[in-house]
């Protein structure tokens, strides 16, 4: 029996696309190799017996042809799809890339019809998840205000979707200095006015320094709870549907959501 | 009436935000508009939802009326003059400053100012002018701004609105000119349509100006199903146009995100099927984007208005807007849904299951041949599933295995679709069969309001406000 290689890849766009450049021009065959990436905590998942680990470097200029590639002989639709599954929580995201490019520079650009094939589907699925929750934080984002006119954000997202949702708030703010905080993950979207947003790591980003509100932030904030507190139609209270619409898990970050402490 | 000079911002936001509940529409899809790179705010075409109140419904705007004092004293309305309530009035000022600071903390998409009518119909208008220019080309906001048109006002001043809003509504109250007559003594239905009929014509006279695409050049159809007097005579007048009053600073479309209107339903006696007949009318020959539908509540405790002690009408409602989305998206004609002798929804099915229980001629589908149109009157087909199965039938026969993968979801439409001509199972075709399947299915009935009819339905002893299910527990006991 043939030993199988898995190429163990960083968490990212890039070092996934680096990783399937590598093993498809290995020349050990498709059926040979496995893609894997880095956990969430930076470990990988279990080792496999009878393989041999390829560690990946991250390397830029290999990720970029594969875009490239990806772009130009499927589509550009295809390649956005492949962005978000590379940015989603699925574990063996990396290998379900790998085997959906080799269909797709199989079939072509038509490879986004084949719904009933079980790896397009599944992308299509993850894609849409993604989606799903990048929209759902457009709105749920809460800024507030620090005393240096620095708007402040924290979100704790299932999926990696701050570089998705980093260029609306850009477009935006145009004149706002603003943070968006990934706790999960440590990351920020940081946005100065006139410049493009940038993506970076912030391992000593402390939540605790930007609770600080001026008057005028708490003034804001009281007079959003009411506003909230005040639309509801009594008769049709619905928890469930409230549920459903606003799962519990963001309501961690959201303003209207916190409790009075006053009283 | 205590007049209380100074009144603070929350007492005002707490008064206005509670008398504004009421309104349904706060959408803030219709318009995709990028940011201009100096100038807060920028706009999605789907539409964002930032939260959810605790009756479930989507806050997107920030909803308030621009004041609760009104002139006029229709019943069903909680601030009626007749009312003893505390009155309160924002400022323009205060309106967009609160709209600026709300929107740069991502709480809201942007501004749905109402209003109740003070001093009179252009007194009103003209403050929320005021509003609306104070944010455009003082704070230059470029986020959602949906607006009121007042019926009664001034047609120069609709026009000059209309150039800063980016949805217009004015409401119908009611469906039917009788009932308007009975209830909003203040209110005709004429004065309703002819700004609606104005910001209509605007809106494609700037559409056809800037070579937009436009669905209404289609020729028009004049009255479907129902024949309503006022709605022909307004669509046969020739309205000129207000000559244009585009200021040159704005460079914005006339009403880009289209006009809607909304109902009360249950207030009155209308059925179902006239309901229906009014929106799928204002829908051929207003081109409205939505009509809205809100369940009564005798908010006023009148006793010249229905009671609302079980709650208001919400599975009606339901229906009603479950029907709505039939008439807009999947082809449907309210005559084919409803008709004088089955005037209302059936409570215990949705609307497409009931018209498909009716014509079992029809089906089964054979999924990898039907039309796309065809696909979308399948029951638990909708307009995602039905894309989804045309695009995947071009590169494999589709089996059941096949459906479930495309997430389809087949609980109902296992009853109306084969596969290579095969059902999944044997299935009976035959109308008590498929409707004894289809009622033990628990998603027939909306979120939260599931509890309270399985109480019902288990009731023996019908209470009055039961009657208008009669037709179908009627129809329940013959299976």
């Amino acid at each position: 029996m043939d030993e199988k290689k898995i190429f163990l890849c960083d968490n990212s766009i890039d070092g996934i696309f680096t990783a399937i450049y590598l093993a498809w021009s290995s020349g050990f065959g498709h059926a040979n190799v496995k893609l894997e990436e880095k956990c969430e905590k930076g470990s990988f998942a279990n080792l496999e017996l009878f393989s041999e680990y390829i560690k990946v470097n991250t390397d830029l200029t290999l990720s970029v042809k594969v875009s490239r590639s990806i772009q130009s002989k499927i589509s550009e639709e295809a390649f956005q799809m492949v962005c978000r599954v590379a940015l989603s929580d699925y574990i063996g995201k990396a290998d379900l890339i790998y085997r959906f490019l080799i269909k797709g520079f199989h079939i072509g650009g038509g490879i986004l019809e084949h719904l009933s094939d079980e790896v397009v589907n599944k992308i299509f699925k993850i894609n849409k998840n993604v989606g799903f929750e990048a929209h759902h934080l457009l709105g749920f984002v809460r800024f507030s205000e620090q005393e240096n006119g620095l708007l402040f954000s924290s979100i704790e997202p299932k999926n990696n979707v701050l570089s998705l949702i980093a260029p609306h708030f850009a477009d935006r703010l145009p004149k706002e200095r603003f943070i968006i905080y990934d706790k999960k993950r440590n990351m920020a979207a940081l946005h100065i006015p006139g410049k493009q947003w940038i993506l970076a790591e912030v391992p000593d980003l402390k939540i605790g320094d930007f609770r600080a509100f001026t008057d005028q932030e708490d003034e804001y904030r009281d007079l959003w709870k009411i506003f909230f507190k005040h639309i509801v139609i009594k008769e049709r209270i619905n928890p469930k549907l409230q549920r459903n619409n606003l799962p519990l898990r963001f309501r961690g970050d959201m303003t209207e959501f916190e409790p009075d402490i006053e009283e | 009436m205590v007049i209380q000079e100074q009144m603070s911002i929350q007492r005002k936001l707490e008064i206005l935000s509670d008398a504004a509940k009421y309104d349904v529409a706060c959408t803030s899809s219709g318009v995709d508009r990028k940011g201009n790179g100096s100038s807060m705010g920028n706009s999605v075409g789907c539409g964002i939802c930032h939260t959810f109140s605790a009756d479930g419904r989507c806050i997107s705007l920030l909803k308030i009326l621009y004041t609760n004092e009104c002139i006029f004293d229709c019943k069903y309305c909680a601030n009626r003059s007749s009312n003893d309530v505390v009155r309160a009035s924002f400022t323009p000022e205060e309106v967009s400053e609160l709209t600026m600071e709300f929107y740069r903390r991502n709480y809201i998409e942007g501004l749905f100012l109402s209003s109740g009518i003070l001093v009179s119909p252009n007194h009103t208008m003209e403050l929320i002018l005021q509003a609306l220019r104070l944010l455009r080309e003082v704070h230059h906001f470029n986020g959602y701004i949906h607006c009121k048109a007042i019926p009664g006002a001034d047609p120069e001043l609709i026009e000059l609105l209309g150039w800063y809003a980016d949805r217009m509504s004015v409401n119908l109250e009611l469906p039917t000119s009788e009932s308007l007559k009975e209830l909003a003594p203040h209110k005709s239905r004429k004065n309703i349509l002819k700004p609606i009929r104005q910001i209509q014509l605007r809106r494609e006279s700037n559409r056809e100006f800037l070579g937009l695409p436009d669905k209404s050049i289609t020729p028009k159809k004049i009255i479907t199903g129902h024949e309503d007097g006022d709605i022909k005579e307004i669509i046969t007048t020739k309205t000129g146009l207000v000559p244009y009053q585009r200021n040159s600073m704005i460079k914005r479309n006339y009403v880009p995100a289209g006009q809607s209107t909304q109902m009360i339903i249950g207030a009155t006696k209308e059925s179902d099927y006239q309901i229906m007949s009014v929106s799928e009318a204002l829908y051929d020959n207003f081109n409205l984007k939505r009509v809205f539908y809100s369940a009564f509540m005798n908010v006023n405790q009148d006793s010249r208005l229905p009671v609302t002690t079980d709650g208001p009408p919400l599975l009606r409602e339901h229906r009603l807007y479950q029907a709505d989305w039939l008439l807009r998206f999947y082809g449907f004609q309210t005559k084919e849904l409803l008709d004088e002798n089955h005037p209302n929804f059936n409570v215990f099915l949705d609307p497409k299951c009931d018209w498909a229980l009716r014509h079992l001629e029809l089906f089964p589908v054979e999924v990898n041949k039907a039309d796309y149109f065809t696909l979308l009157r399948v029951p638990g087909i909708g307009t995602n599933s039905a894309q989804r199965i045309v695009a995947a039938r071009k590169s494999a026969v589709l089996g059941f295995h096949d459906l479930k993968r495309l997430g389809i979801v087949l609980k109902r439409a296992v009853y109306f679709i084969t596969c290579n001509g095969m059902t999944m199972y044997p299935i009976k075709i035959e109308e008590n069969f498929i409707t004894r399947q289809l009622l033990a299915l628990k998603d027939q009935l909306p979120l939260g309001i599931d509890k309270d009819i399985t109480y019902r339905q288990l009731s023996l002893f019908d209470d009055a406000s039961f009657q208008p299910e009669q037709r179908i527990t009627l129809k329940l006991a013959n299976i």
